[in-house]
């Protein structure tokens, strides 16, 4: 073994130890950084050259193998499961919230409260029928009432178009991380073959997906070459190596699975014949779809349902009766054909508007003590009217306000619950991929005293090499 | 285990997250006096609580009710007492002219003008108001139920009213049940058939005498006149039946006063009840809001000062 050896044996030991310190670095830098695992070099013997034949060979020095990164596959799957979970709640959180807003009844004046003034207000007719200021009253509140229904529906629909927007935005971001997945595919599939080891391009891959993953449920598949295969879990592919199939939104008609008319839907490219919308579970979009289309046409459905109820009950009651002047047949509330949309269409009859005398409360003509029709109906109040005879009107209500509270305390529930567990995956992902500075600082000392040694090494070995050169002087 | 720089930070930020969202959630129960802020915070008693407000509503409007009703048939009782007493005095009238010891032609002259003045008097008790409605003309509120001919304008109608759950009462007394001791009969009269509302013809067997408080007035007041004293005697025995239908008639409208109270005083409690109920469901124990805010300040602060522990010193710090 040469002289010059030793020299080559303490060069490897610098680039060994500099490599290290610049790894440790790249850490440090990155203790910051979202999603990054930390890597360190494997360092390993350079073996005799020729081994075998001498019995006291001596070994070459340090080769850096490969630097590697500290990570757990199947961990980073189930956070993304966990941030799918997540992200599913927290999105139905603040679309619950909107919704529990609209119907925020416990600061108290709102359509349970119209509803009972109502029939209290015809309850007070029936006590005196003959006073002009009462029915001004009534008709007052009645259209106080009307006005609330018509608004609370407006608003359940602004949610709506509200949510729309946030489905187009969240495609987008959809297609454009299912893009970035297809380019990192390939990227890294390259560095593959070039013998690279591609470990920030494969954080920042398993960022796209998690971030993919926090948008709906996805099934991912790896293959032999490094590939990650995206599924959207029960609608078809969305991506396959780098070839991305992106989703496209258009706005349909209703359909039978509680989509309102106009609202948009979700297609598949190669899948033109039906919409995905439904398919779409879990993860933000998951989650807007469900409140959107079961939450809140549940409710607007079942204001609907109240409000052609009110319609149609009063105005049976109503028209059988005879005003002061002698007239019958009159509406109270203008007449709906059907339940879609009452809510919105609920209004008083043009009659009632022209004039309070055509509020009707009497049976009989000419007897303007005559309150029975009032009477019968303020007690609607208490008929079973709603939900095949099970509840009254104000029950009713108050049904759609308890579920709202149920679906949102529910909901918020599994969040924290989903919160710890993410806690805890984050923390079981830290302990294995994150920086820690105080570890990477002794790396870096250790790296820098073996960096020192190294050089001795070179000094060493040049200090022999001048001894041995002096030597033909002498 | 590896404790990492960014676990550290995490657990740090999110026990102060904790303890912030907690303070804040109590800051709102202190500020607005009440746990029950959406319906999320208790959805099971904030339906109740709706159904309270609802019911707090109703017994409101049924205690109003009660109130008018109450009104209407105080007044109604007076008049009806009114003609009773006019009644007992045309009574008391009649006895003495009945007989010949104290009766003679210039007494009878001058009773029947005290006659005239009852009659009138019990026109105008017949045609007393509340407010503008007429109390005696059944459904006819609007106009006077006795005309000055003593001819009855009003119907039968029965004003009923709400004045608890389920609970209907019937405010009025149609006139012509007080002024006849056969109302069927003085109904079927008046519309030349049966009963008007039924229009089922009067039993025959029922049709009995009927005997009306103006007619009689007027028939004793011309008896007297004529000096018919046979009339005037007549006379006696009718008007104690008057009088007797009077006095069942006010005891009727008292018996309806009185239950009026009683249902009045149960809608009292129950709303107490309701109150305490509602308050229960949706107030804000502030004696517990308060000591949990001091609870929850503790551990703010201590999960603070062992932060700055954490966070402050690395492995550089040493290394100088």
């Amino acid at each position: 073994m040469g002289i010059a050896n030793i020299f080559n044996t303490g060069y490897s030991g610098l680039t060994a130890s500099r490599a290290g310190m610049a790894t440790s670095g790249h850490n440090i830098s990155n203790a910051g950084t979202e999603g990054f695992s930390r890597q360190r070099i494997v360092t390993e013997a350079l073996v005799p050259d020729n081994s075998g034949k001498s019995a006291n060979a001596v070994g070459r020095g340090v080769r850096v193998a490969r630097v590697e990164r500290l990570n757990d596959e199947y961990l980073e799957k189930q956070i993304r499961n966990g941030q799918r979970e997540m992200s599913h709640h927290e999105e139905k959180e603040m679309g619950l919230r909107q919704v529990e807003d609209i119907f925020n009844e416990m600061n108290g004046d709102d359509i349970n409260h119209q509803v009972t003034k109502f029939f209290n207000d015809f309850r007070q007719l029936s006590n005196e029928p003959e006073s002009r200021a009462v029915r001004e009253a009534l008709r007052e509140s009645t259209h106080a009432m009307s006005s609330n229904f018509r608004s609370i529906r407006k608003q359940l629909e602004e949610v709506r178009t509200h949510f729309d927007s946030r489905v187009e935005s969240y495609v987008g971001e959809a297609n454009l991380l299912a893009g970035q997945v297809a380019e990192l595919n390939k990227r890294i599939r390259l560095s593959d073959l070039a013998g690279g080891t591609p470990n920030d391009l494969m954080d920042k891959r398993d960022m796209a997906l998690k971030k993919l993953a926090s948008l709906m449920d996805i099934a991912t598949q790896k293959d032999n070459h490094g590939n990650i295969s995206v599924d959207i879990r029960g609608a078809g592919s969305l991506l396959t190596e780098d070839i991305v199939r992106p989703l496209s939104i258009e706005r349909t008609p209703a359909d039978d699975q509680g989509k309102s008319d106009g609202s948009l839907s979700i297609r598949a490219e190669g899948n033109v014949t039906a919409s995905i919308t439904h398919q779409i579970r879990g993860g933000k979009l998951g989650a807007l779809i469900e409140v959107r289309d079961k939450t809140i046409t549940g409710l607007v459905d079942r204001l609907d349902e109240m409000a052609f109820t009110l319609i149609n009950s009063v105005n049976d009651i109503h028209s059988q009766g005879v005003t002061t002047d002698g007239n019958s047949g009159i509406n109270f509330f203008k007449p709906v054909e059907n339940k879609e949309k009452a809510a919105e269409y609920l209004a008083l009859s043009d009659d009632v508007l022209a004039d309070v005398n055509n509020i009707v409360t009497a049976d009989l003509a000419d007897a303007p003590g005559d309150n029975r029709v009032a009477l019968a109906i303020s007690k609607l109040q208490n008929e079973k009217m709603m939900g095949d005879g099970h509840s009254t009107m104000e029950e009713w209500y108050n049904s759609i306000v308890s579920d709202v509270g149920v679906a949102s305390s529910k909901n918020k529930f599994a969040m924290n619950q989903q919160k710890d567990i993410m806690t805890q995956l984050e923390k079981m992902r830290d302990q294995i991929s994150g920086v820690s500075v105080d570890e990477e600082t002794a790396n870096l000392m250790q790296f820098q005293h073996a960096f020192e040694a190294s050089a001795k090494v070179v000094q060493v070995a040049d200090e022999m090499l001048k001894t041995i050169l002096s030597i033909k002087r002498d | 285990m590896r404790i990492t720089d960014n676990a550290n930070y995490d657990s740090v930020k999110g026990a102060i997250s904790r303890s912030k969202e907690k303070m804040g959630n109590l800051q709102f129960q202190s500020t607005t006096l009440k746990k029950l802020n959406t319906p999320s915070d208790n959805p099971v008693g904030a339906s109740k609580v709706l159904e309270l407000r609802t019911d707090k509503m109703n017994n409101d409007q049924y205690q109003m009710n009660s109130k008018m009703a109450e009104t209407f048939l105080n007044n109604t009782e007076s008049a009806v007492a009114d003609l009773a007493e006019i009644i007992a005095r045309a009574k008391e009238i009649a006895i003495a002219q009945s007989s010949t010891s104290t009766s003679s032609e210039s007494t009878r002259v001058a009773v029947s003008e005290e006659i005239n003045q009852l009659y009138k008097q019990a026109i105008g008790a017949a045609n007393r108001k509340v407010g503008e409605r007429y109390l005696l003309g059944g459904y006819k509120t609007q106009k006077a139920p006795v005309d000055e001919q003593g001819n009855y304008h009003g119907d039968d109608g029965q004003m009923m009213v709400e004045v608890a759950k389920d609970v209907f009462l019937t405010m009025n007394i149609p006139g012509i049940e007080a002024f006849n001791t056969q109302p069927k009969v003085a109904y079927a009269k008046q519309n030349g058939y049966g009963n008007a509302r039924n229009n089922d013809p009067v039993d025959q067997e029922e049709i009995l005498e009927n005997v009306n408080i103006f007619d009689e007035l007027q028939n004793f007041r011309i008896g007297l006149l004529t000096g018919n004293m046979e009339a005037i005697h007549s006379t006696l025995e009718r008007f104690d039946l008057l009088h007797s239908r009077l006095v069942t008639t006010q005891a009727k409208l008292g018996s309806r006063i009185q239950g009026l109270s009683a249902t009045s005083q149960s809608i009292d409690r129950q709303n107490i009840t309701n109150a305490s109920l509602t308050s229960e469901l949706e107030d804000a124990d502030m004696a517990q809001v308060v000591s949990d805010m001091g609870k929850e300040e503790g551990i703010y602060k201590s999960s603070l000062a062992s932060s700055r522990r954490l966070i402050q010193p690395t492995l550089l710090d040493f290394l100088k």
